[in-house]
């Protein structure tokens, strides 16, 4: 029996490359298939917020990857491996977004045309009306012309069309009305609308700037590459797009509330062009300063004691030292005061200050020395100087990872109020405590492409109301003469939001009777 | 600060949540006292509904009492009150409340649905009570005007997706029952069975036309029969006692939690056969998330825009920015897999469970378990 079934070739054929082009594209087009890829889209943003992400918390996936916290060094190889750091910088995110945005238009082409196409087309003529899901008679001593132009102001916000007996299927004439094409334009508005979304974010990443920088009172800071503490310049944002302009903190002000949280910090800043004074104003939360087309945002801010450091006559180190915050109102820092020299006749060693700073000094029942609170009410700092060959402060490395365990602790630590000095090695290095001042961390944008966004946000919404809230809806009414009176069929179908139609037609047919009794 | 008005507002709270919980189990009781009529028309008996009008009566006094509370808490703190977590929840289940008395049992005349609707306002007033904060000024992030703007909107259309989500559970189980019912040979009209495959608004249609007469005559018990009455209860029991052991480790508190699940669960058990007819609570359940979409796509927005003001970028994929974008991806997905053929009815229905239970994890969990920018307002 077998041996009788047509001879079949042993591999199915193979399918051309333009085959292939043309299946892949009407699978791409299937509105399963967009579904399918905005579960990716949605799995890959809930992996993205329970896997910590490189740009936001780099030092949480170093210690991940180290197997110090997350799953393990193993399976944080892994994830690193498929990107799972930095998902939205990942090249299969990429891809993601590009074949979504690939059916998209698969999907948008073919409903754009058709939508067009419908624009110029008038609401068609109708046929079987008896047997639509809406259906009434109704009576009129009118004359079929006469109660379909009568009930024609009944239909209050359809396009209306009379259509002449020649163009229906019954051969009597029609009143053909349609609304609700809104929905169809509001859908096709909203997704277009992520075209104009994807290119503002796409300049905006392009052309685009972002730089973190901390300054003590009383310093500045030059629009440019370098002096930022971190720079995110988008791939087209050069060197020379720069505005150079000077931003000089004069003052910075922070205020809390009882329960020592903060209630307000503001920065007095001055900014300078070409050593001239070209606007003075105030960053804070929420309202950042704007200056040739970039912002100023306040973002941090912490406490910066001036310190001086003398041997002799010669001083050493006379600067504010920025502390980072601690936790529990304590603040610590520390600071390059000598990279020492290993040639020469000034040979002399390397010396860091390591720095705790207490807003609101006391001692606890265990003789611990702690913070009230945050605020500097009983200032009082904590300093210690060391001394060594190779303290590697000569790395390109922050003060803070100073080598302490290659150096020697001159003598105990320095309790310092402001303004207070003390002698340390003998007397052979004097330490002063000059004033206490802040600093203030700000954030420096340029974001091109926000109106963009903006336009797209608002195209998004206008889109979205009318695609979800209008409804399609047809109905026609056919005048029919029976002797002297005329019956008037009325007929509608709701092509979405089907049950609140019923409402509509009674309303409608309601409003039908009314004008043929009562041609105004 | 005005101590006073803070303490009158927390004891209005209480009150307000005690009348959420007793107007809940009049619902419940409501139900009880109600059989299914030989039209297949659910029917209360007297005392069935004299409760459920009492009931409505404790849900709306709750509503009036909560807005109150909220509005004088506004006025001690002098801010608006939904700035920190305890704010926020509590406002959620005074807005699905409130949607769920005038849209459901209302606008949809589904005067049923609204002791479980009301069981999940009581458990985000009880989250609530378990994030309270004494109420105060708010750290300068939060000092904006979009903070009315950005999360009213997310709060308010939270709220609505809640109700959503009842609805939408309840047509899974309603579905299943239609469905098991229609497959044993059961039922005796079973116009509705496998509506969603359908189309919901094609079948809803029928239904409304005739002016709420049921098609579909099926007993009493048939579709409770064909659900078991130890799965529901038992079931709920054991993934909220997991859960809820899993996060507090308190004996008393999951034992408490899992048996209110349980009783949840035998009620809905019970329940099946009077819930209107699965194409009716598709149907609901997309014109409530249909109506909270917006919302969202909107809090979404203001949220890029207060960002963009307050931190300099409008967005940063921040955990609370991911998570409510894909939440949004979700319930965009249910939106479009409603349309879909293949996708409808049931599949759609669960990628709406699926949303909110992401719209669920990017605020209590994105909010207390995972550090990022939005980890502050006195949780």
């Amino acid at each position: 029996m077998t041996a009788e079934a047509p001879a079949r070739p042993r591999l199915p054929e193979i399918p051309g490359p333009w085959q292939t082009a043309v299946r892949a594209w009407r699978v791409l087009r299937r509105m399963s298939t967009a579904l399918v890829l905005l579960f990716t889209l949605a799995a890959a943003s809930i992996l993205a917020t329970f896997v910590p992400q490189r740009p936001l918390v780099p030092t949480t996936v170093e210690e991940w990857l180290a197997g110090q916290a997350g799953p393990g060094a193993v399976v944080s190889e892994a994830f690193d491996w498929l990107g799972l750091f930095d998902v939205f910088g990942s090249v299969w995110f990429g891809v993601l977004v590009a074949l979504l945005f690939t059916s998209l238009t698969g999907c948008l082409i073919p409903r754009w045309r058709g939508f067009l196409r419908t624009l110029r087309k008038p609401p068609p003529a109708g046929r079987n009306l008896e047997r639509l899901t809406h259906s009434v008679e109704l009576r009129t001593t009118l004359g079929s012309e006469q109660a379909l132009a009568a009930a024609a102001p009944a239909l209050r916000g359809f396009r209306r069309r009379m259509v002449a007996p020649s163009d229906t299927a019954s051969g009597r004439p029609q009143l053909a009305a349609e609304r609700g094409r809104a929905r169809e334009a509001g859908s096709l508005v909203f997704h277009s609308a992520f075209y104009l979304l994807l290119l503002g974010a796409l300049i905006g990443k392009a052309f685009g700037f972002e730089g973190q920088i901390n300054i003590p009172e009383g310093s500045a800071f030059a629009d440019t590459r370098i002096a930022y503490d971190l720079a995110r310049p988008g791939r087209w944002f050069g060197l020379d797009d720069h505005r150079g302009f000077v931003v000089r903190l004069d003052d910075f002000d922070v205020r809390y509330y009882a329960n020592q949280v903060p209630r307000d910090f503001v920065s007095r800043v001055t900014v300078l062009e070409d050593g001239r004074e070209v606007r003075r104003g105030v960053t804070r939360v929420n309202h950042p300063l704007r200056h040739d087309g970039m912002k100023l945002y306040q973002v941090r801010f912490g406490m910066a004691p001036h310190i001086r450091v003398r041997a002799g006559d010669t001083v050493l180190f006379d600067e504010a030292v920025m502390l980072a915050d601690a936790g529990g109102g304590v603040w610590t820092g520390a600071a390059k005061v000598s990279l020492g020299s290993r040639t020469g006749e000034t040979r002399g060693p390397q010396i860091a200050l390591d720095l705790v700073f207490l807003p609101d000094a006391a001692v606890n029942d265990d003789g611990v020395p702690y913070s009230r609170s945050p605020e500097p009410r009983n200032p009082r700092l904590i300093a210690e100087l060391y001394v060594g060959d190779d303290l590697g402060l000569d790395r390109p490395a922050p003060a803070a990872r100073f080598d302490r365990a290659a150096g020697q602790v001159l003598g105990p630590p320095a309790i310092l109020p402001p303004g207070g000095q003390a002698a340390m090695a003998g007397g052979t290095l004097a330490l002063e405590f000059a004033e206490l001042r802040t600093w203030s961390g700000f954030q420096v944008s340029h974001a091109p492409g926000r109106l963009l966004l903006l336009a797209a946000a608002i195209l998004l919404l206008g889109g979205l109301l009318p695609s979800l809230y209008s409804a399609r809806r047809r109905v026609w009414l056919e005048a029919r003469p029976d002797g002297d009176r005329t019956t008037v069929v009325l007929a509608g179908v709701a092509l979405q939001r089907k049950p609140a139609f019923v409402d509509e037609f009674a309303r409608i047919s309601a409003a039908v009777r009314t004008a043929l009794e009562d041609p105004a | 600060m005005n101590p006073q008005l803070a303490e009158t507002s927390n004891t209005l709270w209480n009150v307000a949540f005690l009348l959420y919980i007793v107007a809940m189990v009049c619902y419940f009781f409501r139900l009880a006292f109600t059989k299914v009529g030989v039209d297949g028309l659910p029917v209360s008996s007297r005392a069935g509904t004299r409760v459920g009008l009492v009931g409505t009566g404790l849900a709306l006094g709750g509503v009036a009492v909560h807005a109150v509370s909220v509005v004088q808490r506004g006025m001690a703190s002098g801010r608006v009150p939904w700035a920190n977590m305890f704010e926020y929840s509590s406002l959620m289940a005074l807005v699905a409340v409130a949607v769920g008395l005038v849209v459901v049992q209302r606008r949809f005349g589904y005067g049923h649905l609204m002791g479980f609707v009301l069981f999940v306002a009581v458990i985000a007033m009880t989250s609530a009570l378990l994030l309270y904060a004494e109420p105060g000024p708010v750290v300068p992030a939060l000092q904006s005007y979009w903070i009315k703007i950005h999360t009213s909107a997310a709060m308010a259309s939270s709220s609505i997706f809640m109700v959503g989500f009842v609805a939408t559970a309840l047509f899974l189980v309603k579905d299943t029952a239609e469905r098991r019912v229609a497959g044993s040979g059961a039922s005796f009209g079973g116009g509705t069975v496998g509506a969603a495959e359908a189309g919901a608004d094609t079948l809803a249609e029928g239904y409304e036309a005739d002016s709420g007469q049921f098609e579909e005559i099926a007993s009493a018990t048939a579709q409770r029969d064909v659900l078991s009455p130890v799965l529901f209860p038992v079931v709920p029991f054991l993934v909220v006692g997991a859960f809820t052991l899993a996060v507090w480790q308190l004996p008393v508190a999951t034992l408490i939690a899992a048996s209110a699940a349980a009783l949840l669960g035998a009620a809905t058990w019970y329940a099946v056969p009077l819930l209107p007819p699965a194409a009716r609570l598709d149907n609901l359940a997309y014109r409530v998330i249909a109506f909270a979409f917006p919302i969202w796509t909107f809090a979404v927005m203001a949220g890029a825009i207060w960002a963009e003001e307050a931190w300099g970028r409008y967005w940063g994929w921040d955990p609370k920015e991911t998570g409510s974008f894909f939440t949004w991806v979700l319930y965009a997905s249910y939106l479009h897999a409603r349309s879909t053929h293949g996708w409808r009815g049931r599949r759609a229905a669960w990628i709406g469970v699926i949303g909110f239970v992401a719209l669920m994890v990017t605020y209590y969990a994105v909010n207390l378990w995972v550090v990022g920018l939005h980890s502050y307002a006195g949780v």
